[in-house]
């Protein structure tokens, strides 16, 4: 996801998705970490996916809730703590994200995604040493693109100011479309009497701020016309948010066509996005389901393939690969996929139907 | 190929997972701005006493008529939802507090007993309801109200903004008022929704001009009823249609020609330039200490405004230079109210503004050169995101010599608490303790039952109606009687109230700052004519000062004179004249 999206699409209270190799990553050393008997290890993962499907709905207390309950099964996985404590970030409890994410520290070993949530938690405690200290050691391999902008930030509360420009103005080269960025900027620099600057960033954050709310408009105006006239007429209403080199904007066109089942149209903008950004996983997902919808199987693997690389405890774009990959003929790849599919969802039971069926298709065999 | 299974019935069967992820969009509904933001984590309370307890004696004062606005159980429009201010005024220059309650009406048609209301003090902690007297009675859609002498004949006047159109009363000095807003060129033509109104003297020429900001476009059979639009609803419950969606508007401002009319001078003055924006409460203060009035307007769901005086009859709109406009994030949010005041005890008259649900007000820290930073989060006021905010004000309740923060809430959609119940309709007033060091802690129970009392309020005034030497509140709650909220301190913080009466500025000295300087501190205080939520407070200042038991007062009047009083013993009244120092004492209760 890129830091426009994260803006323009407001997840709460900044607390970023995490990223595939982080998830990877725990993934793994948590599977080595943990002596879990496989049914346990079945209804957690089941807790996880419904808790990462309820975070991806903005339903924090709901996910909490089932993130707890992944822990009381597992209490050494790595990958439900992390779970928890950005949830926990979601939702205001900052002292108990602390408490998990220093347990994923614990169990996993020191993460630079890690550090760099204990550095937004200490900035949001008022802690700017700390927060300093912390995102300063990740900045320059940052693990999200808004790192050197929360490290500007917390400069500047430090009251430490040509610092925190500093690291602003490389905010503003990664995130050139954040109008956050832009908005500190010109704030930093007016208060530097940098009164030029300052002029310049200002101009930048109104277009950029300008903007946003033109698409929100924009929005409106495509899902009413995609709700009440026909395709045509709705396409050019819904073109106007179309930007070929905006991959939110594009990834928000897609997910509106797919709503209204125009997929043929929602194809290429999401095509667009995962080519601009290879890490937004709300386009690799909805580019697969686009595919699969349309019946083009080979054309879905792939982007489901990444979605779930990028999302592994993510239920419906694993059942979905699963999906995928056995019309294509492929039951070697799908039965595992699809039983994983089944454990993160265990009361799917068409899911559990199918298994059972190519179980037995394959003994026949 | 899996036998026995067709595709169909396979694609059937995993539908489910063949759904794409929604993101959540930004203010899918037309409503107004509400960011999602989550509280804040609370910390441990500090534990320490909190000397002020507050009752609601409202009942028991006599002010048992209810604020119509709209009807009862449901808000159908816009207009229904926005409610309206209340004042707190001596109109008969006794030296007791008078209140004044605007009100609204309904759609349907009159409403027996909705009128606006002045009820004068009875000195014994009652009111007599004498507005037929006072020739004040008045049904419509009230909305803002500001007080001050704009004919400098020594008696407050009135001006109420309404939609569809405004009124200005003029006090008649014998305990009646006069509707001139004709004679004084006031009438507007077609309908208009004023809303936030303040009396400022932008060009120092010792008259009172006239500020008034307006909010949208708006008639009945013109906007959609709730429910009549799909993209009118909040958490999935149609509700009310706006601001997001309706059309603004833009202030105005009239010069007052000393003859007792106004000439519109909205486009001279620069303040016509500024983009139409969703405008509520307008307050009027020398910001940037040079002398001369800015005014900054809340608006809703657009940023906000402050215009700078230039100091040359115009102004120039500031509020994205000065920080004043959006938050730290440069995010808009939904303006209502604003309180002006000396949190950090500087020197420098600081800001707070009350926003919608699921966002944290805004507490700005004036850095000097009309510079403010946003220190919301750092003061520890992200904790409280719960409820919608209105009136408001930076006010020392407990007498300790640090202004702390008290808001009045109340949901704007009555439906969504059928729903979602944790939106609930009516919710408590909220009260920040001043911690010292840029810090507040929110008290709940610590304060007395009237705070944690759920209203649907709007508007709120401070000022001290039983003369005891503290601060109470007045507080209009939709559709119920008014909240006055009795503040009874008990600890052994001194105070001291001061009345300025201009010579050379407008009698009301609306626009002066008096700084105290006690116990190392440095408090600025301004004599406004507006405040909280479209509404307006005592004008006598009231600092709270602690332990200190006298305070030096420097007072810049709008005039420009500046003058220094030193010494001045806690725990009375002093009334300053412009030129003339201390002209009167008073011990309250001697």
């Amino acid at each position: 996801m890129t830091p426009i999206l994260a803006a323009l699409l407001a997840v709460a209270a900044g607390a970023l998705p995490l990223r595939t190799d982080e998830a990877g990553t725990f993934q793994a050393q948590g599977q080595q970490g943990t002596s879990n008997a496989p049914a346990q290890r079945s209804g957690d993962e089941a807790h996880l996916s419904r808790g990462v499907q309820l975070m991806q709905d903005q339903l924090f207390e709901a996910a909490a809730n089932e993130f707890e309950q992944a822990l009381a099964l597992s209490p050494q996985d790595p990958r439900a703590h992390l779970q928890y404590a950005v949830c926990l970030l979601s939702l205001g409890r900052n002292e108990e994200a602390r408490v998990q994410f220093e347990q994923v520290r614990k169990l996993a070993g020191e993460s630079r995604y890690v550090t760099y949530y204990l550095g937004r938690l200490d900035f949001l405690s008022n802690d700017y040493a700390s927060a300093i200290r912390r995102l300063g050691s990740v900045a320059e391999d940052p693990p999200f693109p808004d790192t050197a902008f929360h490290l500007g930030v917390a400069y500047i509360s430090s009251g430490n100011v040509d610092e925190g420009t500093k690291w602003l103005e490389r905010a503003a080269k990664v995130l050139p479309r954040d109008y956050r960025v832009h908005y500190r900027l010109a704030r930093a620099y007016t208060s530097a009497g940098r009164e030029q600057d300052g002029a310049r960033e200002y101009g930048l954050y109104s277009q950029l701020r300008d903007e946003h709310k033109n698409t929100e408009k924009d929005v409106r105006a495509c899902t009413t016309a995609l709700r009440t006239e026909l395709l045509d007429t709705a396409r050019e209403t819904c073109h106007r948010i179309y930007d070929p080199n905006d991959p939110d904007k594009l990834t928000l066109l897609g997910q509106l066509f797919g709503d209204a089942g125009a997929f043929a149209e929602a194809l290429e903008p999401l095509r667009r996005a995962v080519q601009l950004d290879p890490n937004s996983f709300e386009a690799w997902h909805n580019l697969g389901v686009t595919c699969f919808r349309m019946n083009r199987y080979q054309e879905a693997r792939s982007p489901l393939e990444r979605a779930v690389a990028l999302r592994p405890e993510y239920y419906g774009s694993v059942v979905l690969l699963g999906a995928t990959l056995y019309m294509l003929g492929d039951d070697d790849a799908a039965l595992p996929v699809l039983e994983r599919a089944h454990r993160l969802n265990p009361a799917d039971t068409q899911t559990e139907a199918i298994l059972e069926k190519l179980r037995a298709g394959r003994k026949k065999e | 190929m899996l036998r026995g299974m067709t595709r169909r019935e396979f694609l059937g069967l995993l539908a489910a997972g063949s759904a794409g992820v929604r993101v959540a969009r930004a203010q899918q509904s037309g409503g107004m701005a509400s960011r999602g933001v989550r509280p804040q984590a609370r910390g441990k309370p500090s534990g320490l006493p909190f000397h002020a307890r507050f009752t609601d004696v409202a009942a028991r004062a006599g002010l048992r008529a209810p604020v119509i606005y709209g009807p009862p159980d449901r808000m159908d429009y816009i207009l229904e939802s926005m409610g309206c201010g209340v004042a707190f005024l001596d109109y008969d220059n006794d030296g007791w507090l008078d209140i004044f309650l605007l009100s609204g009406t309904r759609r349907e048609g009159p409403v027996e007993g909705a009128t606006n209301r002045l009820y004068k003090n009875n000195r014994d902690g009652t009111f007599t309801d004498v507005t037929a007297k006072a020739g004040l009675v008045r049904q419509g859609w009230a909305c803002g109200v500001t007080v001050g002498d704009y004919n400098n004949d020594g008696f407050e006047d009135l001006f109420i903004t309404a939609w569809p159109q405004n009124v200005l009363y003029r006090n008649n000095g014998d305990g009646t008022f006069t509707d001139v807003t004709r004679a004084a060129g006031l009438l507007h033509p077609g309908n208009r929704w004023g809303t936030g109104c303040t009396w400022v003297d932008y060009d120092r020429d010792g008259r009172l001009d006239l500020f008034v900001s307006n909010y949208l476009v708006f008639e009945f059979d013109k906007i959609p009823a709730a429910g009549k639009d799909p993209s009118c609803n909040f958490k999935g419950v149609p509700v009310n249609c706006g601001p997001r969606g309706l059309v603004a508007e833009r202030p105005i401002l009239y010069h007052n020609n000393e003859d007792g009319t106004f000439t519109d001078v909205t486009d001279r003055t620069g303040i016509g330039t500024v983009p139409p924006a969703f405008g509520l409460t307008a307050v009027a203060a020398d910001l940037d200490g040079n002398g001369w009035q800015d005014i900054y307007v809340a608006c809703d769901s657009t940023p906000s405004l402050l215009f700078r005086n230039r100091g040359d009859g115009t102004f120039v709109e500031q509020g994205l230079l000065s920080g004043l406009a959006v938050n730290e994030d440069g995010n808009e949010q939904a303006g209502m109210g604003i309180a002006i005041g000396d949190f950090d005890t500087d020197g420098r008259l600081d800001a707070l503004k009350t926003h919608f649900a699921e966002d944290t007000v805004a507490l700005y820290r004036n850095t000097g050169h009309l510079v403010f930073e946003d220190v919301t989060l750092r003061s520890g006021l992200g904790v409280e995101t719960r409820y919608v905010g209105w009136g408001n004000g930076i006010v020392d309740l407990d007498n300790d010599g640090l202004p702390d923060l008290f808001w009045v809430t109340g949901s704007t959609f009555p439906e969504v608490e059928r729903k979602h119940p944790e939106f609930p309709h009516k919710t408590p007033r909220v009260l920040f303790r001043n911690l010292g060091g840029g810090k507040f802690e929110e008290l709940v129970d610590l304060a007395g039952p009237a705070i944690a009392e759920a209203h649907c309020s709007r508007g709120v005034a401070f000022g001290d109606f039983d003369n005891d030497g503290d601060l109470d509140i007045l507080i209009m709650n939709v559709n119920e009687p008014p909240s006055l909220l009795r503040n009874d301190v008990n600890g052994t913080g001194h105070w001291l109230k001061v009345k300025l009466i201009g010579t050379r500025s407008n009698t009301s000295a609306i626009g002066a700052v008096v700084t105290a300087i006690y116990g190392g501190r440095r408090q600025a205080q301004a004599v406004l004519a507006s405040s909280g939520y479209l509404s307006c407070g005592d004008r006598r200042l009231h600092f709270g000062l602690g332990a200190a038991e006298m305070a030096d007062l420097e007072i810049a009047w709008p005039s420009g004179a500046r003058e220094q009083i030193k010494a001045v013993h806690a725990d009375q009244l002093v009334t300053v004249k412009e030129g003339a120092g201390i002209v009167g004492r008073e011990r309250f209760g001697a």
